[in-house]
C-alpha cells in the first residue's frame, strides 16, 4: 500500500498493512524544514505549498495538511491578520461589532488571487508521490469566534445567545464555500477545526447549543462528496460521542483525551486521529519521548483499525525536528497489523 | 460586630457572591447599595473582589466554569466597577500614579487586563489602556507621551517572555528603564518568572497587582 491507499483504506473502513500517521504538520512548522520564517510562507502561498511538501518528503509521513491558515483564510471574512518572524499569525481586529455587521458579510469567493492554487500544487504533488493531502477549513462556530473576537463572542452566549445563533448561520456559507474550494482542487478529505468549542473552553452544554448543530450541518451538507475529519483539540472528553453523532468520518483528538475512552465513547463506526501531544512530546520531549508516546497510542487505538496516528493539535515552530521523524520512525515501528 | 459593620458586611458579601455567579445585574445594584450606606472601605472592596476572582478561577481549574462564565464575571465586575469607581475615587489614600498598560505583542487575552484596568483607576490611578498585541514601539511611545510612573504587562501564559525582554530592551535603550517602574502581570506568573525577566514587580490577580503598584510607588 502506498501512503495515500493506506489513509483512505481507514476511511472506508478497511485495515490498511499498518496504520497511517498524519501529523498535524501545518503552517506554524513546515516553513522551518525548508528555512523559511513563518512570515515570508504567510505572505506566499507557493512558499507554505513548497514547505508542506518538502515536510512530507523528509518524514515520510502519510497525508499533509493543506492548512490555508497561512493564506486566504483568516482574513477571507476581512479580518485583518499580523504575523512577524515564526510567531502564529494572529487576527487583530473583529469585523462583527454589532448586530447590523451581520449584514455586510459577504460570502467569500476562494479563488480569487490565486490564493487555492498552492492547494491544487500540493494536490498534484501528493497525487506524484502517492501521498494524500488534507484540506482545513474553520467551523461556522470558530469563524464566529473569529470575526467577532473571542471576547465577545463568548461574552455573548449569556448576553445575547440569540446573536451567537445569528453569527453562526450568517458564517457558515463561508466554511462551505472554502470547504468546497478544497475539494474541487482535489484534496482527499477535509478537517473541519472546531479547536474553540473544546471542552477545555466552553461547557459541554453551550458546545451542544451552538457549535454541534453547525458542524453537524455542515458535515451533513458535504456528505457524499469528501470523508470529513472534525478537530477539536485539548479536553473533548466529554462532548466526544457528541462528536461522533456529527456525521464526521474521523474524530482528531487531542492528547488530554484517553485514546480507549474515546473509542469507547465515539463507538467503531467513526476513525480516530490523535493524540500525540504536539507540545510536550513533540516541542518539549526526548526521541524516548515520542516513542514511548507512539508505543501507548497504537496499544490503545491501533486494534481492529479505524485509527490514524497524530499530534492532537499543530507542532510549535520550536519543535526539534529530529521528534516529527521519531514520531515517524515508530509510527511505522509500532504500526503494523 | 455592630449593625452597620454587620450591613456593610452582608452587603459585601451579596458583592461578592453576585460576581461569583456572573449576575450583572446583581453587582451592580449591591454596588450601589455599598455606595448608599457609605461605610465599605476600598480595602473591602477590593479585597471582595480580588476573593470573587479567585473563587471564579477555582471553578475554571476545576471544570464548573468554562470560558463564558469567567466572561460573565468579568462583565459582572465591570457593572459594579462602573458604580463604585466614584466612590473608590474619593477614598484614594495613595498618591495617584499614572500608569501605561496593555497585553504584550503575540498574546491577545484582555479578560483579565480590563479588570485589573478597573481595579487601578477605581484605585485613583490614572490608567492608559493600549489593548491586546501592543508592540514595545506603542509602550514606548505612550510611556514618553504620558511621562507614566508604571509600565504594567499583561501576558497571559509565560510564552511571552521574548515580547516581555523586548520591551525592557526597548526601554534601555530609550533611556527609560530608571524612569519607569515596570510590572509583569498574569496567572502564571511567579517571582522565578519575575527574576528571570527582569521587571520590578510581578502580580497574578488585582489583590496582588494593587499592593505591588502601592508598593512601587513608595505608598507602602
Amino acid at each position: 500500500m502506498n501512503s495515500r491507499e493506506r489513509f483512505l483504506a481507514v476511511l472506508a473502513g478497511e485495515i490498511p498493512d499498518m496504520v497511517p500517521i498524519v501529523p498535524v504538520l501545518d503552517g506554524y512548522l513546515a516553513p522551518k524544514v525548508i528555512g523559511r520564517p513563518n512570515d515570508e510562507c504567510f505572505l506566499d502561498g507557493m512558499c507554505l505549498a513548497e514547505a508542506l511538501a518538502a515536510a512530507r518528503e523528509r518524514f515520510g509521513y502519510d497525508g499533509a495538511v493543506a492548512e490555508m491558515g497561512l493564506g486566504p483564510e483568516p482574513n477571507v471574512l476581512g479580518c485583518p491578520v499580523e504575523i512577524e518572524g515564526n510567531d502564529v499569525p494572529l487576527v487583530v481586529d473583529t469585523v462583527v461589532n454589532s448586530r447590523e455587521d451581520l449584514e455586510r458579510l459577504a460570502v467569500p469567493d476562494p479563488w480569487a488571487g490565486g490564493k487555492m492554487e498552492p492547494v491544487v500544487r500540493l494536490v498534484e504533488q501528493g497525487k506524484t508521490d502517492a501521498y494524500a493531502v488534507l484540506g482545513s477549513v474553520r467551523s461556522p462556530f470558530e469563524y464566529a469566534a473569529t470575526v467577532r473576537g473571542l471576547v465577545g463572542f463568548m461574552t455573548d452566549f449569556y448576553r445575547d445567545p440569540q446573536m451567537v445563533r445569528d453569527l453562526i448561520e450568517a458564517v457558515k456559507p463561508a466554511t462551505l464555500a472554502l470547504a468546497r474550494a478544497f475539494i474541487e482542487s482535489g484534496v482527499d478529505a477535509l478537517v473541519l477545526k472546531d479547536s474553540f468549542a473544546s471542552s477545555s473552553m466552553v461547557s459541554p452544554d453551550h458546545y451542544r447549543e451552538f457549535a454541534f448543530p453547525a458542524e453537524r450541518d455542515v458535515i451533513g451538507d458535504l456528505a457524499g462528496e469528501i470523508p470529513v475529519i472534525l478537530h477539536i483539540c485539548r479536553n473533548s472528553m466529554p462532548i466526544v460521542a457528541d462528536m461522533a453523532r456529527t456525521g464526521a468520518a474521523a474524530l482528531e483528538i487531542d492528547s488530554p483525551v484517553d485514546l480507549a475512552a474515546a473509542r469507547q465513547a465515539a463507538g467503531r463506526d467513526v476513525v480516530l486521529k490523535g493524540n500525540i501531544d504536539s507540545v510536550a512530546v513533540i516541542e518539549k520531549g526526548s526521541v524516548a519521548d515520542v516513542e514511548a508516546a507512539v508505543a501507548a497510542a497504537m496499544e490503545a487505538a491501533k486494534a481492529e483499525g479505524g485509527f490514524i496516528l497524530s499530534t492532537g493539535d499543530s507542532i510549535p515552530v520550536s519543535a526539534p525536528l529530529e521528534n516529527i521523524a521519531a514520531l515517524t520512525e515508530y509510527g511505522r515501528k509500532y504500526g503494523r497489523y | 460586630m455592630d449593625g452597620k459593620k454587620l450591613l456593610v458586611q452582608e452587603l459585601l458579601e451579596k458583592f461578592e457572591n453576585a460576581i461569583i455567579e456572573g449576575d450583572a445585574d446583581a453587582s451592580a445594584e449591591h454596588a450601589g447599595a455599598i455606595v448608599a450606606q457609605g461605610e465599605a472601605s476600598a480595602d473591602d472592596i477590593f479585597a471582595r473582589l480580588s476573593n470573587a476572582m479567585e473563587a471564579v478561577g477555582n471553578r475554571y481549574e476545576t471544570g464548573e466554569y468554562f470560558i463564558p462564565e469567567m466572561l460573565r464575571s468579568a462583565d459582572a465586575v465591570e457593572r459594579a466597577m462602573a458604580v463604585l469607581e466614584p466612590y473608590l475615587f474619593e477614598q484614594k489614600a495613595e498618591r495617584s500614579g499614572v500608569v501605561v498598560m496593555g497585553t504584550v505583542r503575540g498574546d491577545i487575552h484582555n479578560i483579565g487586563k480590563n479588570i485589573i484596568v478597573s481595579a487601578l483607576r477605581a484605585a485613583g490611578y490614572q490608567v492608559h489602556d493600549l489593548g491586546v498585541n501592543v508592540s514595545a514601539a506603542k509602550f514606548i511611545n505612550k510611556i514618553k507621551e504620558t511621562d507614566a510612573d508604571l509600565l504594567l504587562l499583561s501576558a497571559f501564559t509565560t510564552s511571552t517572555k521574548p515580547a516581555l525582554l523586548e520591551i525592557l530592551k526597548a526601554l534601555e535603550d530609550e533611556g527609560l528603564r530608571d524612569k519607569v517602574k515596570v510590572v509583569s502581570g498574569g496567572a502564571s506568573h511567579s517571582q522565578e518568572f519575575a527574576s528571570e525577566v527582569g521587571v520590578d514587580g510581578f502580580a497574578t490577580d488585582v489583590k496582588s497587582t494593587l499592593a505591588i503598584c502601592r508598593k512601587l510607588m513608595g505608598n507602602e
